[in-house]
């Protein structure tokens, strides 16, 4: 059994920040866990598959992140505790759902995980999730370490049943994905079912109720506050004895804070404020006027700077603020502590501090993320080139597929959010010449697709949609999606099949290809592009990694490169691309080792001069 | 305190090695943050973890900073070079993975003189493991990681016992662990006989 679910109190194991959220929904007694998987938080969502049935819980992978907070919303309600989690993005579809819950208000403990992602590490923007919480009225915490998340997350179920109302969870990249010592207490079971008690005047939001209700949060909200004035969570540090100079932070630019105050050898207060949304004025105020000047240090907007202005100019203090606003501190990208270092010299007019020149490094030949060896998108993009002869433009979508946006293949024009390939292809189709064609994943297919393939259907849109279905999620590592038949763990899902979907969409014209088969992938698409209508292409194969590890398929025949009929034309690099073929010194070769043997290379060679090793 | 920088590329064990060197600590009664790199990367491109053993705050490494430098692969070796402060120690391990951008930019992947010569302006010491060879011979050719933690002990770089670091290893290690623990060995053995 997973070791998260084995440690016993007083024991400190080493934990993710993402597997510390769910030691401490666990150890508050959650009974039902959702998510869609996404890159900072998918491994809140993989680690409760892996304990769940130990642990006798629910948990889902949802279809979207806004089923995945109904999910949670509607167990909640009922009086048991629940945890939805999701990356920045994925609130943008949850929030519907989210903004008025909080109207409601809940009766279990509800918590509303979101992970964002300062620098877009892995993301199409670097929005700050902080706002929800202004936005909805919903109270926020913090967490800057696995630890803090630990706690917080255990905390913030308390906190939401006291006040009767969600509570989001916010931990950036760097938060998520820092491993660290967690002292964990023990797991204690709370009620798995509770009979949903009917109140209309508080659960069904028709405008006379939602008016009422939104006093109620307001009022909340104020209790909120002083909880928060109390909260353990907020707390002042004394970096070399204290003194007039101060620095109010959170998240995990407070470790960021520390760290250079200690490099600076600065004599500083540190509020750290961990329960930061409603902000507890009242100790911000005390705390500004025990100060001379006061950094405000936090990562993207800022929110907690903006509040803390407001409060000098209500309460009349005097205390200088140095933050984003006077430019001491930057509005975009992740932090460091030399960042920081930087900022708190500007703040405290020091002199910036030193830091050892770097090496420069040489221009190194670079190593961007690329699709796979047997990648069943390469084949499916190669096709749609060759089918096109590039003279089209794509609308792309989020998953490995959007990797297709770089040479060789440059099949991606316009891509905005989830599901944005087949809306924005009706768009582009309106005022275009050109062909247009939109590919999507499967995942991202069922997630947000549908609604613009309806669309498209009723409107009478002319594109190709290219369904890259590759039977998994795979960017995020590869967890199921309503065309999957079982969870991780073996438990049994009901597969809706996407061509059933498509079908019921209204779409006349669908083939399904195998994108191995090039010729009949090139053929297709160009069947498809002479379509008065819609037409959808569903590119049928399982993600090479999968294969791989399940053996399904897996090796077909390994592939060569016959020196002596090889052309040197480059087709095989220049206009496909796989990380096993190599042209190093005008030798093209395949390595053995990485070839994964979809053969589909030997099908793009105009010399046939690649051909099946010998087993 | 030991700040250690690890580079690799996607697929290569590089988190797990982290993950390892996070146990080793734990085990040893010390702190310890580790920074991971997920998601977008892992698909073959450059990865980087950081180890910082010790009471810090933040779990990055800045430029210039790392004690240690535990190079998976020679072109990432490298690219982490700047991390690297002056008397940092570099273990690498001597594997070329060539990126595709070699092929489509007909650029060109450094030579084993090259690498070496680059490092040495950059940092104090260098030790190349032939990590896949040590990996291979100790019937775990995927283990090439657990060969570079072993070096990573051997080297005494970070003030860890041995013993705490196999056992972190058969803590993260579930398949082979005897086999593993002899490629664990042998890179330790590769360290301790050039005495870094």
């Amino acid at each position: 059994m997973e070791r998260i679910l084995t440690a016993r109190a007083g024991e400190r194991i080493l934990l993710l920040g993402n597997e510390a959220i769910v030691r401490g929904a666990l150890e508050a007694g959650v009974a039902v866990a959702s998510t869609y998987p996404g890159t900072p938080a998918s491994e809140i969502g993989d680690t409760f598959a892996r304990v769940a049935k130990d642990a006798g819980i629910y948990f889902e992978y949802s279809t979207n992140e806004m089923v995945a907070t109904e999910i949670a919303i509607g167990a909640a309600a009922s009086g048991v505790r629940a945890i939805t989690s999701m990356k920045h993005v994925g609130l943008n579809v949850a929030a519907d759902a989210l903004l008025t819950f909080a109207y409601t208000g809940t009766r279990g403990g509800f918590v509303l995980v979101t992970a964002d992602d300062p620098s877009c590490h892995s993301s199409q923007n670097e929005q700050d999730n902080r706002y929800y919480a202004l936005l909805g009225g919903i109270p926020l915490l913090e967490p800057s370490s696995p630890q803090e998340c630990y706690e917080m997350t255990k905390k913030a179920f308390e906190i939401s049943e006291q006040l009767e109302l969600p509570v989001i969870v916010r931990t950036t990249t760097r938060v998520s994905h820092v491993r660290g010592p967690v002292v964990v207490e023990e797991i204690v079971p709370g009620p798995k079912k509770k009979e949903f008690v009917k109140d209309p005047k508080r659960f069904v939001t028709v405008p006379a109720v939602a008016r009422e209700r939104h006093l109620v949060l307001l009022e909340r909200l104020k209790q909120a506050e002083d909880r928060a004035e109390r909260s353990e969570f907020n707390r002042t540090i004394k970096v070399e004895g204290g003194g007039k100079l101060g620095i109010i932070t959170s998240s995990v630019a407070a470790d960021y804070a520390l760290d250079a105050a200690s490099e600076l050898k600065l004599s500083v207060d540190v509020l750290k404020l961990g329960f930061s949304h409603p902000l507890p004025r009242k100790m911000v105020s005390n705390f500004l006027k025990e100060h001379t000047v006061v950094a405000v240090v936090e990562e993207l907007e800022p929110v907690v700077e903006t509040q803390v202005r407001a409060i000098c100019q209500h309460s009349s203090i005097n205390t200088k603020i140095v933050g984003k606003d006077d430019g001491a501190l930057p509005r975009a990208y992740e932090f460091d502590q030399s960042i920081v270092a930087a900022g708190l010299a500007w703040a405290f007019d020091l002199k910036a501090p030193e830091m050892p020149l770097p090496e420069k490094a040489e221009d190194l030949p670079v190593r961007p993320p690329v699709l796979c060896a047997g990648c069943p998108h390469s084949a499916t993009y190669f096709a749609v080139n060759k089918a096109t002869n590039r003279k089209a433009i794509f609308a792309s979508d989020i998953g490995c597929y959007t990797l297709g946006v770089s040479p060789p293949y440059s099949a991606a024009d316009l891509l905005v959010c989830m599901g944005s390939s087949v809306g924005t292809a009706g768009g582009l189709a309106k005022v275009n010449d050109l062909p247009i064609i939109a590919f999507i994943g499967d995942s991202t297919f069922y997630h947000a697709g549908i609604p613009g393939l309806i669309n498209a259907v009723h409107q009478g849109h002319k594109f190709l949609l290219m369904i890259l279905d590759n039977r998994t999620t795979a960017m995020t590592g590869h967890q199921p999606h309503p065309g999957s038949c079982k969870m991780p763990g073996g438990e049994k899902l009901t597969e809706v099949p996407i061509e059933n979907v498509v079908k019921g969409c209204g779409v006349k014209w669908m083939k399904i290809v195998d994108p191995y088969d090039v010729e009949l992938t090139t053929e297709t698409v160009k069947d498809a592009l002479a379509q008065p209508g819609v037409s959808v292409i569903i590119a049928r194969r399982e993600c090479a990694l999968v294969a791989e590890r399940n053996a399904i398929d897996a090796i077909l025949a390994k592939q060569y490169i016959d020196q002596e009929a090889c052309k040197k034309c480059r087709t095989c690099v220049d206009k496909f691309q796989c990380p096993a073929i190599s042209s190093i010194d005008k030798v093209q070769s395949i390595d053995d080792e990485l070839c994964a043997g979809c053969g589909v290379c030997a099908q793009v060679c105009p010399h046939n001069a690649i051909k099946e090793a010998k087993k | 305190m030991s700040d250690i920088f690890l580079a690799g590329v996607g697929g290569q064990g590089i988190i797990t090695a982290s993950r390892i060197i996070g146990d080793a600590a734990l085990l040893a009664g010390k702190n310890v943050l580790l920074s991971e790199t997920h998601g977008m990367a892992q698909r073959g491109g450059s990865v980087v973890c950081t180890a910082r053993i010790g009471d810090a705050h933040g779990a990055l490494i800045l430029d210039g900073r790392a004690d240690v430098i535990l190079g998976f692969e020679l072109l990432e070796t490298l690219r982490a070079l700047p991390k690297a402060s002056r008397s940092a120690a570099v273990i690498s391990s001597n594997e070329t993975i060539v990126p595709l951008s070699v092929s489509t930019q007909k650029l060109h992947y450094p030579t084993l003189e090259e690498a070496k010569e680059e490092i040495l302006k950059a940092a104090g010491k260098l030790l190349f493991v032939d990590a896949r060879k040590l990996a291979a011979e100790s019937g775990v050719p995927m283990s090439s990681n657990v060969v570079m933690i072993g070096a990573l002990a051997g080297s005494g770089c970070t003030g860890l016992p041995k013993a705490e670091f196999a056992r972190a290893v058969e803590l993260n290690i579930t398949r082979k662990v005897s086999e593993n623990i002899t490629a664990f060995n042998r890179g330790f053995d590769e360290a301790r006989s050039l005495s870094l």
